[in-house]
């Protein structure tokens, strides 16, 4: 329902009272901020859950004495992982859908670098699998691998950005790449799901919570 | 700069009958309307270096179109509000941000509201007391 403009003026163009006026910027501020503004936190947060859930389902199906199916854990894994990949690519695009600026070209290349990333690795390690990479080894490529492609892009971000804690959590996750490999299957998962899936839930509680406390001091 | 383009900047009336106070804060009447008060807050919750295409900042202020160019036109005529027609792969767009005078006017508007309200505590002024 509209409601019709008041004699010749324009809709809305009736002046508000001080209260109401700081009411409108404080509450259209804050909607608006969160329509176009991206949050981080909200993509960080959907990859924690992707990589612990997922990952800790790929440990739980391992070996013989595994407490859910074998064809259950990878299944899991690779739903939620590609699940996590569209979504945040649908919120990057609906956070920018028609937004312009240098700032925006940086974030939306940088969000481009992840999905062009995953899917070259993808092909990579599909591609040595059908050359004759087989058993634990095709599990410990995929988990140093993506764990070390996360690493670096975290690196890139925070170069990005001038975020020293992102880079920080770029570092983490690229030497718990290393140690995923020196773990070995299973153990590897479990480096995934609580190293990976951490490193992504830190910054999640990070740049949700602890930046925007300290930036409204 | 300086001079409001649109007029003398109007004294604000914190209620209906607020008491005359020595030397009011006076609010910028280019922005202080309820809809191009939400235009500016809009354009000014983007970065200093981004703009908005008129269907986004349509959408996101659940305006009509013909409603937000009256509006659009009044904060460009002040110098508030740049509006740019451009060509992306030959389709036309039209392109708003607002201008490094319009972000300092709308710093201003809100110091002038927030001092308003710290000097006039009482913005509904009882007579019965």
């Amino acid at each position: 329902m509209d409601d019709g403009p008041e004699g010749d003026a324009p809709e809305g163009d009736a002046p508000l009272s001080a209260i109401g006026s700081l009411a409108v910027i404080q509450a259209e501020g804050r909607r608006v901020g969160r329509l176009v503004r991206f949050n981080p936190a909200i993509v960080n947060a959907m990859w924690a859950v992707a990589w612990f859930v997922g990952f800790g389902c790929a440990f739980l199906a391992y070996g013989p004495d595994r407490l859910i199916p074998g064809w259950l854990g990878p299944a899991v894994a690779a739903a939620l992982l590609v699940a996590a990949e569209v979504a945040s690519f649908a919120y990057g695009m609906r956070v920018g859908s028609g937004i312009a600026g240098p700032s925006r070209t940086s974030a939306a290349m940088y969000g481009w670098s992840w999905t062009l990333g995953y899917v070259c690795l993808t092909v990579l390690n599909v591609a040595l699998t059908h050359r004759g990479l087989s058993g634990p080894d095709v599990t410990l490529l995929w988990s140093g691998s993506s764990l070390l492609l996360a690493g670096v892009l975290h690196l890139t971000g925070g170069t990005l950005f001038r975020d020293p804690a992102l880079y920080a959590v770029g570092v983490w996750t690229m030497v718990c790449a290393a140690v995923a490999v020196v773990a070995g299957v299973p153990g590897n998962f479990l480096v995934l799901a609580f190293a990976g899936g951490g490193g992504f839930a830190a910054l999640a509680v990070y740049t949700g919570w602890v930046r925007p406390r300290r930036a409204r001091r | 700069m300086g001079a409001s383009p649109a007029g003398a900047p109007v004294t604000a009336s914190t209620g209906d009958s607020a008491p005359e106070r020595d030397s009011p804060p006076e609010l910028d009447p280019v922005i202080h309307a309820q809809a191009r008060l939400r235009v500016t807050v809009a354009l000014a919750a983007l970065g200093p270096d981004e703009r908005v295409t008129f269907p986004r900042l349509r959408q996101l202020l659940e305006m009509t179109a013909g409603n937000l160019s009256i509006h659009l036109r009044k904060l460009e005529d002040a110098g508030y509000v740049e509006i740019v027609k451009t060509h992306q792969r030959r389709t036309p767009v039209t392109f708003v941000a607002l201008t490094p005078d319009g972000r300092s006017a709308f710093d201003r508007y809100v110091a002038a509201l927030q001092s308003l309200i710290g000097t006039a505590p009482s913005h509904a002024p009882r007579n019965d007391g």
